[in-house]
């Protein structure tokens, strides 16, 4: 059995999908649909489960708003990949969301530290 | 602005649609790939693999809808999906398709071209700068040269300038003749005088309409000022086209016209045409020049000769009705001061209870609006019927059709497909339907404008009336498409998907479907055949008022007389001119001697051709109230034998009637018992107008009396005078009583006449029974039409009655073959297939006959000779009706009895 079905893994929170994906390409500059599933993966430690299919709709929402870009280009294993690459209005996307995603969590926090 | 990028990114990945989705499937791809690899690195088989990435992945097919949608085309796509299989399913059945198509096409056709024809006559505005501030003095109805007073719908043109300079509500006034004369010119550069129509014009009519040129420049009111000074013309941009070759260097080019040479000083804006819709002239001349248009006309300085049309721009802030207030008062201070006019007691009595009747000029003035408005709106209801027939007809063949797709449709809502998004589909592919048909009626629509307009245009010159396929009608004809297309799709839509899910699934072919089914499809048939018969009435009530019209003795013999119009005044010719009579002398005689020519004779008017008339006064006559308005007609001596106008009485005109001789005159038969009572009229006197004049002519004989205008008109006054002792300029019909072969007869006239006088122009040449046709297009459009119409409905609905017996006949198959297998006869199963059709023919016809009734009186004052009622017309149509009924019955019921009945049975 794979480690990765045996341990429990938690679904990412709603709405930060977009988040999780602008973060990785942000991080790693190019990447394509599988590697930002794994990026998220490792980076999560293993414990954020993305259902993978769903990171196309967030990417082809992002290539709409213009956040992204996507070339087609070859894998290491030599194989055709489309590798998507954030924009200046990405970057800035990315910062909106990271602030209100830790405004939302130190509310959270706060709520909950509140004894 | 990030809406803007967003929207063209959209945009362009709409046109890249394939290639997206392409795309997409790749990337999943090769991600469940690298998946697959990873897991089978990492122990498991590659089956376990295959599932557990498929598994990490979720559902691929939901994935890639929802990134379509991403773009927000996936109503698009559906809409195409949908569109395309409703294209699939029309070509696998095309009989029923290409029936629909052509009901289609035919309804939607018929609809826009009639249409495009009310739209040009009534609704569309003059093209001219703010049209509704323009208005009309009186109806326009009137056209000629009047010498009546005092006359408030033609006016002088010393009327005119009186009115321009002391009215205080109009910004201009204008004046336009209200004839368009026909003369013959020569182009400088061209070899042969050609026709030329010709409007004159006051110099401040551009102005006052507001037309620019595209090349020189407009008349103004500098061209207008002095009595044949400036001989001038402005070209409509149509004939300078047609006739010069849209030459650019046109201007100063030169017209002769008579022994007046023209300059050209401009060309008109492409789109105007005049203020009368349904006339084009092919110039304008200032009115000022009227003297040589034609040559010989002269009434520039005649508050006598009223023959204008009045036009004015109202000024900002001012109503119509201010307007009618200030125009009413200077009517009457204005013809009181004019010059030479009779202000007799009789006069003033009429002038102080007239008034001028303003009306609006935003759409054009139109003669054809009044006379085809009824007729046209008639043959909208008409078309409209024919089209409500087809959409009943193809959504039977609909209902039909879903009703074979019960299973289909069944299948797909089991497996949870939405009602809605089933009824979308149902509908799409109507529309894909309609549309189809929509496009092949916007084709058919231009062809049957052309024949419209030449039906309406009688034989003469087809009216000048432009018919654009523009963006108003295409609008119209989508409109119309899509309410087809609902009118038709949304019942078998909402009956398809209403289904009992398991009932559908278990039977093919259930008794119950077939309970509920069809009960729509017999209501739609009776309704087809009721506004059939509604149809086919009203077409036996116009073929009858126009066979009664053609009966009418229209106190002439109509066969077999040429009718030639000649255009001396082109020729040089002068008023008073003894070449011409000297001509017009040696043209008779020389007809005369033809072979197959009996008689032939110059007039001033025969039939339908506008009049001179004015007030008799009989010798000794006093009573001042009578209708005493008669036309006269000037005549050579062969007239009544040319016409075939029956003598009554006295004698008709002979050689020894001169120009020195006492002036004679021959009555029509009206005139002589109405104003000649008591005794013979012949040997009395009359004369024009009052006592003064009264014994100035001599009645010499009676005729019969004759119609003068129209077939339909109440007897008219005439009387005849000599063309030996009335010399009367504009005299140049030319009738020819003919035998045999007319295009031989024809071509002997026109040498004939060549040899008199090779210069004398012959402009119009038609029968005596072509100009009678000619007066009444009206009751021959209809009477065509309406036929015509009549037949399609009755051919759709018997499609109809066709289409639900077929599908009957099928459904009942095992039926039939247990009936037989049970000893039923042929003849019992041909009987109980028939009368279910004859059944509902017979509802149709009964409720179609208080509706034939009904539109009977909707269109009782187009009849002529036929009550609204009428017991024959009626009976014709439900005879026809039932007959070829039983006809599109018989033929699936003959199927259905010779169903064998062991067939039958395996059958299902």
């Amino acid at each position: 059995m794979a480690r990765s079905d045996t341990l429990p893994r938690d679904e990412i929170p709603p709405g930060t999908l977009d988040l999780l994906i602008l973060k990785s390409l942000a991080r790693f500059g190019e990447l394509h649909g599988y590697e930002i599933a794994n990026a998220i993966q490792s980076a999560s430690e293993d414990v954020l489960r993305v259902e993978e299919g769903s990171l196309y709709p967030a990417l082809q929402r992002m290539l709409v708003k213009g956040w992204t870009t996507a070339k087609w280009s070859t894998t290491a294993g030599n194989r055709r990949a489309r590798y998507y690459q954030l924009t200046s209005a990405g970057r800035k996307q990315l910062a909106v969301e990271i602030s209100d995603f830790e405004r939302v969590i130190g509310a959270i926090t706060r709520v909950i530290k509140t004894a | 602005m990030s809406w803007l990028g967003e929207s063209a990114r959209k945009i362009a990945a709409l046109f890249r649609g394939w290639r997206l989705s392409a795309d997409l499937e790749e990337e999943m791809r090769l991600h469940l790939e690298l998946r697959h690899e990873e897991k089978v690195r990492a122990g498991m088989t590659p089956e376990e693999a295959r599932r557990a990435a498929r598994r990490q992945f979720g559902n691929t097919t939901l994935m890639k809808e929802d990134s379509a949608m991403v773009w927000g085309w996936a109503w698009l796509e559906q809409f195409m999906q949908d569109a395309i299989y409703g294209i699939r399913s029309m070509l696998r059945s095309r009989g029923i398709t290409a029936v629909a198509l052509i009901s289609l096409a035919l309804g939607i056709g018929a609809n826009t071209a009639i249409f495009s024809l009310i739209d040009a006559l009534m609704l569309r505005s003059l093209p001219v700068k703010n049209p509704q501030e323009l208005v009309m003095f009186g109806s326009g109805l009137n056209n000629g040269i009047s010498d009546g007073f005092p006359n408030n719908e033609l006016y002088s043109y010393p009327f005119f300038r009186e009115m321009q300079t002391r009215n205080e509500v109009f910004t201009d006034v204008a004046a336009a003749s209200s004839m368009l004369n026909l003369v013959h010119g020569t182009v400088e550069g061209h070899s042969a005088p050609e026709a030329m129509h010709i409007k004159l014009v006051s110099g401040s009519y551009f102005p006052t309409v507001g037309v620019q040129p595209v090349l020189g420049r407009m008349l103004g009111e500098e061209d207008d000022r002095i009595k044949d000074a400036y001989p001038v013309a402005v070209l409509n941009y149509g004939w300078w086209k047609q006739s010069l070759g849209g030459d650019t260097n046109v201007l100063g080019k030169k017209l002769t016209i008579g022994s007046t040479v023209f300059t050209v000083v401009g060309v008109a804006a492409p789109e105007f045409f005049g203020h009368q819709v349904g006339e084009s002239p092919d110039m304008w001349m200032p009115l000022a020049m009227q003297k040589e248009i034609p040559p010989g006309n002269d009434g520039y300085a005649d508050s006598m000769a009223e023959s204008l049309h009045l036009i004015a721009r109202l000024r900002p802030g001012v109503s119509r009705a201010q307007a009618s207030a200030n125009v009413d008062v200077l009517f009457q201070q204005i013809l009181r001061g004019l010059p030479n006019v009779p202000l007799t007691e009789e006069n003033l009595r009429k002038l102080e209870v007239m008034r001028v009747d303003l009306q609006s000029l935003a759409t054009g003035f139109s003669m054809l609006r009044v006379q085809f408005s009824e007729p046209l709106k008639i043959l909208m209801g008409v078309v409209a019927l024919v089209l409500l027939i087809a959409c009943a007809n193809i959504a039977n063949l609909l209902l039909a059709r879903s009703t074979a797709r019960v299973r289909e449709l069944a299948t797909r809502q089991a497996l949870g497909a939405k009602r809605s998004r089933l009824i979308r589909q149902l509908l799409t592919e109507s529309l894909v339907l309609a549309l189809t048909g929509g496009a092949l009626g916007v084709g058919f629509a231009v062809v049957a404008n052309r024949l419209l307009l030449r039906m309406l245009s009688g034989s003469g010159e087809t009216i000048p009336l432009n018919l654009p396929l523009d963006l108003r009608l295409l609008v119209f004809a989508l409109g119309a498409t899509v309410a087809t297309a609902l009118l038709f799709g949304v019942l078998p839509a909402l009956r398809a998907t209403r289904i009992e899910l398991t009932n559908s699934l278990k039977e093919g072919r259930s008794p119950t479907g077939m309970g509920t089914q069809p009960s729509l499809a017999r209501l739609l048939i009776v309704s087809q055949v009721a506004v059939s018969l509604v149809l086919l009435t009203g077409a036996g009530l116009f073929l009858r008022t126009f066979v009664n019209l053609a009966r009418v003795d229209t106190g002439f013999n109509r066969e077999g007389v040429l009718l030639l119009h000649l255009d001396p005044a082109s020729a040089n010719y002068k008023a008073g001119d003894p070449r011409l009579n000297a001509a017009y002398e040696q043209i008779e005689s020389r007809l005369r001697a033809l072979p197959g020519v009996n008689a032939a004779s110059f007039s001033l008017f025969t039939f339908d051709e506008g009049t001179w008339n004015n007030d008799i006064w009989v010798h000794g006559y006093m009573d001042g109230h009578q209708n005493r308005d008669v036309h006269h007609n000037v005549v050579s001596n062969d007239y009544f034998a040319a016409m075939g106008i029956p003598l009554l009485q006295g004698r008709t005109f002979e050689p020894r009637d001169s120009a020195s001789s006492q002036r004679v005159g021959i009555i029509s038969e009206s005139v002589a018992r109405n104003l000649f009572p008591e005794g013979s009229p012949i040997g009395r006197h009359y004369g024009s107008h009052d006592a003064k004049n009264a014994d100035s002519t001599e009645v010499i004989g009676v005729v019969k009396d004759a119609k003068v205008h129209s077939v339909d008109e109440r007897t008219e006054y005439v009387d005849y005078l000599s063309r030996a002792q009335v010399d009367f300029f504009f005299l140049n019909d030319l009738a020819v009583r003919y035998k045999g072969d007319s295009s031989a007869v024809v071509s002997a006239i026109r040498q004939a006449i060549r040899d008199v006088d090779r210069n004398l122009p012959i402009s119009n040449v038609t029968t005596m029974e072509e100009q009678v046709a000619d007066s009444m297009p009206n009751q021959r459009i209809i009477a065509q039409l309406s036929a015509f119409f009549g037949m399609v409905a009755v051919f759709l609905s018997c499609i109809g009655i066709f289409g639900l017996m077929s599908y009957v006949v099928t459904r009942r198959t095992n039926e039939i073959g247990i009936r037989m297998a049970l000893g039923g006869n042929r003849t019992g199963i041909l009987w109980l297939v028939m009368r279910e059709g004859l059944l509902l023919v017979v509802i149709g016809i009964g409720a179609g006959i208080p509706l034939a009734v009904v539109g009977g009186r909707l269109v009782s004052s187009m009849l002529f000779g036929v009550r609204a009622v009428d017991a024959l017309s009626l009976s014709a149509a439900i005879a026809l009706l039932a007959l070829v009924a039983v006809l599109a019955g018989y033929l699936p019921a003959r199927r259905a009895s010779l169903v064998e009945p062991m067939a039958a049975l395996r059958h299902e």
